[in-house]
């Protein structure tokens, strides 16, 4: 399900790096495929790892890296001799502490409503999964017409609000996702 | 004959350098085994080592004069070569040298005393025709006698305390309206902190280039010059990269200053390799700094362009061959830069680091030479200074031997240790290296650390990092439901999560 999207399920994979100097990257480290940074996926070549060392290919390039240091989420890494410091966290804490934007009005339009009076057909995700912008998330029967509900964003499903089966009004919530747009 | 025998007394890249000198002209090369560095590379190379049991002593051995002396005696040696730093420039080493019957390869002890002391050099200079820095001979009566002779000079000028030096009791002054209260400053600190107000002055270069051209002399008489080198790009005044020739000088120029350095070193009858020093104003005009007799850590950009071995020829002359080059032989073949690997961190004022080297894998293809003393496995230790490694490039013109040189630094890694090569990919990228107006103050004025960085690596560094939290971070998950996983098995990190 959902090959296309960059997104697989599974939330627990995506992490933000924060430099020391406060820039930002979102990076989703997939199971079988390149990983996604800052949303879009990057041929990066693995090639050589041995201990803290690690070489990459990427552009042609070859980029050596060496961790230098680790302590608690923070962690030094030097790629061709240049050094480089991070912060590091997973999605969770990320949301948890409240560092991606949940002012209402932004927060609630990424939130699923039912456009139409209906009933619960098939529910696609789960609770903590990750889901891509476009992407299904619920299907809902209306005047004899199934209706794919997708999300609006890259976000985490943090709460579902209903069952399969269940009827629903128009504007009723349905599914609350907290965006990963950081 | 007896095969001659070769002493080295240096250590490191240079001496390899010698030994290879040594070996193309029939010699045994012999080397010195340091306490404080007893598996270098260099001990590799030689015919012979001998072990200095330098560890109780208060010195290393490269500096010990009556020890190295001692200890070529008891080994019969011939010859020794100083290298570059330690005893190269030391007059009574080489007098000491000359006292035991061994062979100093380099100019006579009174040559390397004379050069060493700046005013005498100056004064030989002049006598020569060379062009000083425009400045007053002796000190300055008074405040209106400076400003007389400033305005005569130009500004900016610079106040120098006759008993000063390190950056103590200097003065630079911009404009005439500031000057005699500069001088009376000058003269009043000069006397409380010196005891003595003598304010010499002399013409400030705000933008200066260094150039320096080598020369060769043997001991009939016979002296030709080698071209130039640019040495601008400088930290802490000690050269990081080196260019021949220099963009900055004509072939007239060349040829001039040139001429200038070989008349110089016939008048003071010199011998060997030597390097004069010129400093460059940014209007072009040029004068004499001082003498090096010494071969120096740079002279293989001169080698890459002329064809001439420089090492070859000091142990010749020294022998007393005679110089069979002649000025209209020495022709300039394209371009050469010179990158130094220190072990020093860019990105923290070139602070030195020292340590195992993990892992170092030199560029290798036909237009690089590369000078080493260090290999995979190496210590760097903190007796000695942090050179580890010189890149040095050919190439058809100054833009071809760049772009070389930069693929040459892209594919030099290390694991262990920081180094001078993302300052030296980051300067031979700016505009003011590639357009040939760096100067020597271009680290102070121009350098920042986040030269050293780009997008790219940033990417991967902070990919690198997630993946090494990211693998702890799902063990440590594993067992809550929510975030089940196997292992974050697939893309890179099988190994990590297998140990």
């Amino acid at each position: 399900m959902g090959t296309s999207y960059k997104y697989k399920r599974d939330a627990s994979r995506l992490f933000i790096a924060v430099r020391d100097n406060g820039k930002r990257y979102k990076i989703y480290i997939p199971r079988e495929s390149n990983p996604v940074i800052d949303g879009n996926e990057k041929e990066i070549d693995f090639i050589e790892q041995d201990d803290f060392q690690y070489t990459f290919n990427f552009n042609d390039k070859q980029f050596y890296c060496e961790l230098v240091s680790r302590d608690q989420n923070k962690a030094v890494v030097i790629v061709n001799g240049v050094e480089y410091k991070f912060s590091l966290e997973s999605i969770f804490s990320y949301v948890r502490r409240g560092m991606i934007s949940t002012g209402d009005d932004k927060n609630s339009a990424n939130n699923i409503v039912a456009p139409m009076p209906g009933k619960i057909i098939e529910i696609c995700l789960h609770e903590g999964d990750l889901v891509n912008a476009g992407e299904p998330v619920l299907t809902l029967e209306a005047m004899k017409m199934q209706n794919e509900i997708t999300a609006d964003c890259d976000g985490v499903i943090q709460k579902i609000r209903v069952n399969e089966g269940q009827s629903v009004m128009k504007d009723e919530l349905l599914v609350e996702i907290q965006s990963i747009d950081v | 004959m007896m095969k001659k025998r070769l002493l080295i007394a240096n250590r490191s890249e240079i001496a390899i350098r010698i030994i290879r000198s040594a070996h193309k002209l029939g010699m045994y090369a012999i080397v010195f085994r340091s306490d404080k560095e007893q598996d270098a590379l260099y001990l590799k190379f030689a015919d012979e080592i001998i072990d200095a049991k330098d560890a109780d002593d208060e010195k290393p051995i490269f500096l010990n004069q009556q020890k190295i002396v001692d200890l070529a005696v008891q080994h019969n040696i011939d010859l020794i070569h100083p290298g570059y730093g330690f005893l190269s420039e030391n007059p009574d080493f080489a007098a000491l040298c000359i006292a035991n019957n061994i062979n100093f390869i380099g100019p006579s002890p009174e040559l390397i005393r004379d050069m060493g002391l700046k005013t005498v050099a100056k004064h030989m200079a002049v006598e020569a025709g060379l062009p000083l820095v425009p400045g007053s001979e002796g000190p300055v009566a008074n405040a209106q006698d400076a400003k007389e002779f400033a305005d005569k000079i130009g500004y900016p000028v610079i106040l120098k305390a006759s008993a000063g030096g390190g950056g103590r009791g200097m003065r630079i002054v911009e404009k005439p309206e500031t000057i005699e209260r500069n001088f009376k400053a000058a003269y009043d600190e000069a006397l409380a902190a010196f005891g003595n107000g003598d304010i010499f002055i002399e013409k400030y270069l705000q933008n200066p280039k260094h150039l320096e051209f080598q020369i060769l002399g043997d001991k009939h008489g016979n002296v030709i010059h080698l071209g130039e080198r640019e040495c601008s790009l400088q930290r802490k005044h000690q050269k990081i990269i080196e260019e021949a020739p220099s963009a900055s000088v004509t072939s007239k120029m060349r040829e001039e200053m040139g001429a200038m350095a070989v008349r110089f070193a016939q008048k003071i009858g010199y011998y060997s390799a030597g390097t004069i020093e010129y400093i460059m104003d940014e209007d072009g005009s040029y004068y004499f700094m001082e003498m090096n007799t010494r071969i120096q850590v740079e002279h293989p950009v001169t080698e890459m362009i002329t064809g001439v071995d420089l090492v070859d020829w000091q142990i010749k002359i020294a022998l007393d061959e005679k110089l069979t080059l002649k000025q209209e032989d020495i022709k300039i073949n394209g371009w050469a830069i010179e990158c130094r690997v220190n072990t020093e961190d860019p990105q923290n004022r070139f602070s030195p680091q020292t340590g195992f080297i993990d892992k170092i894998n030199f560029p290798q293809n036909s237009s690089v030479r590369l000078e080493t003393g260090f290999l995979s496995g190496s210590i760097v230790t903190p007796y000695f200074d942090s050179m580890i490694a010189k890149i040095i490039v050919h190439g058809a013109d100054r833009e071809d031997v760049i772009n070389k040189t930069l693929n040459a630094l892209y594919n030099f890694n290390i694991i262990g240790l920081k180094t001078t090569v993302p300052f030296c990919i980051a300067v031979l990228k700016h505009p003011d290296f590639i357009n040939a107006t760096y100067t020597t103050r271009w680290v102070d004025k121009v350098y920042t650390p986040d030269m050293l960085e780009n997008e790219d690596d940033e990417v991967i560094a902070a990919l690198a990092a997630t993946i090494m939290y990211a693998s702890e971070y799902l063990q440590l998950q594993g067992d809550i439901p929510a975030y089940k996983n196997d292992a974050l098995n697939v893309w890179v990190l099988n190994k990590r999560l297998n140990y």
